[in-house]
């Protein structure tokens, strides 16, 4: 019984990231291809622009990086 | 020695990949001698040698100005100046330069940790130990909040929690969130970053090249089931140079960040 009980713990925990995931990959897209779009537009703020772009998707990461951190307390 | 462990574990004749049965198998090492309490591992010696090529790799490639400098002298000189003015005075501005060496040296530091991974014979990058990318992140930390309440003394904790450019009736929610996303999520959040990255890494590269040597060479006991391999093979080969890009990205946005964070606490207003 408690192997089941941990089991099912361990199982929620792997959905629980998952799920957590989907929300900073849609956003993580967003982030990386408008930025594409816009060094298109304009290559010459390309150094800006790639600078803004990985500050943006560390900081859409977070929450996957909690929901990372979640599955190993779980 | 990983490749060991999985070996004794794997029942090539019934499973589709090798994976160990704990995880920390993959990470935790032999002592080889203790002092003084200290236990001596691969890890803490792949830590001093890192940090003995960082400083190596600087002083050698600085040492003599020349006017024509060697290819040596300019990789290295490349670096100083991708991280003097890609990163410091980029992101901080003029007085970026005074917080060069340490950004200079949690790059390369932790560059040459995350291409461990990659290095034959040792392929373990030590970021995929939480300890390290922890202390890294906790130093950031305190260099920003020092220079957060040295600069703007106390209205800087005031003012992240009472945020006077948003609506009264909204302030104490974005305080709260400020608060919790300032003094807690940064460090956590810059830490697990590097940490999970590299952690994955390591996994994927281990259990994919681990599982197609063991079963190549199985080959002749299990015959064409061997051949199972052979994809593992392929795709271990491509994860590897993904994961040279992920290193090298990995170390630029553990400094990039920290620069940020530093700014942040430095231009206080916005």
């Amino acid at each position: 019984m408690e192997g089941n009980i941990e089991g099912l713990s361990s199982a929620l925990a792997l959905i629980g990231y998952g799920l957590g995931a989907i929300g900073p990959g849609i956003g993580i897209g967003i982030v990386a291809g408008n930025a594409i779009t816009a060094m298109a537009r304009q290559p010459e703020m390309q150094g800006t622009i790639r600078t803004t772009m990985f500050l943006g998707i560390a900081f859409t990461e977070a929450l996957a990086l909690i929901g990372f951190v979640l599955f190993f307390i779980a | 020695m990983t490749g060991m462990i999985l070996a004794s574990e794997c029942d090539v004749a019934n499973e589709v990949i090798c994976a160990p049965a704990q995880v920390n198998d993959l990470f935790e090492f032999d002592t080889w001698f203790t002092v003084g309490g200290l236990n001596f591992t691969k890890t803490t010696f792949l830590i001093l040698l890192a940090a003995v090529i960082v400083v190596v790799l600087v002083y050698l490639g600085l040492k003599d100005r020349r006017l024509v400098p060697s290819k040596f002298n300019v990789i290295i000189e490349g670096l100083v100046g991708f991280v003097r003015d890609g990163i410091a005075r980029d992101v901080i501005g003029p007085e970026g330069s005074k917080y060069l060496p340490y950004l200079l040296s949690i790059f390369l530091f932790i560059l040459v940790g995350n291409l461990f991974e990659v290095t034959p014979l040792i392929s373990f990058p030590i970021t995929s130990r939480m300890a390290i990318p922890a202390f890294l992140s906790l130093v950031t930390y305190f260099i920003f909040t020092i220079v957060g309440f040295g600069r703007n003394k106390f209205r800087y904790l005031i003012d992240t929690v009472w945020p006077k450019t948003v609506p009264v009736g909204m302030r104490p929610l974005v305080g709260l969130i400020e608060l919790v996303s300032v003094f807690v999520l940064r460090p956590l959040t810059l830490a697990v970053r590097l940490f999970a990255n590299m952690m994955a890494g390591h996994l994927m590269l281990t259990l994919l090249l681990g599982s197609a040597v063991i079963f190549l060479a199985a080959i002749p006991e299990i015959g064409a089931r061997g051949l199972i391999g052979v994809p593992w093979l392929a795709f271990g080969l491509f994860i590897f140079m993904f994961e040279i890009v992920v290193s090298i990205l990995q170390a630029y946005i553990f400094t990039l960040l920290s620069a940020v964070y530093i700014e942040s606490s430095i231009h206080f207003e916005h």
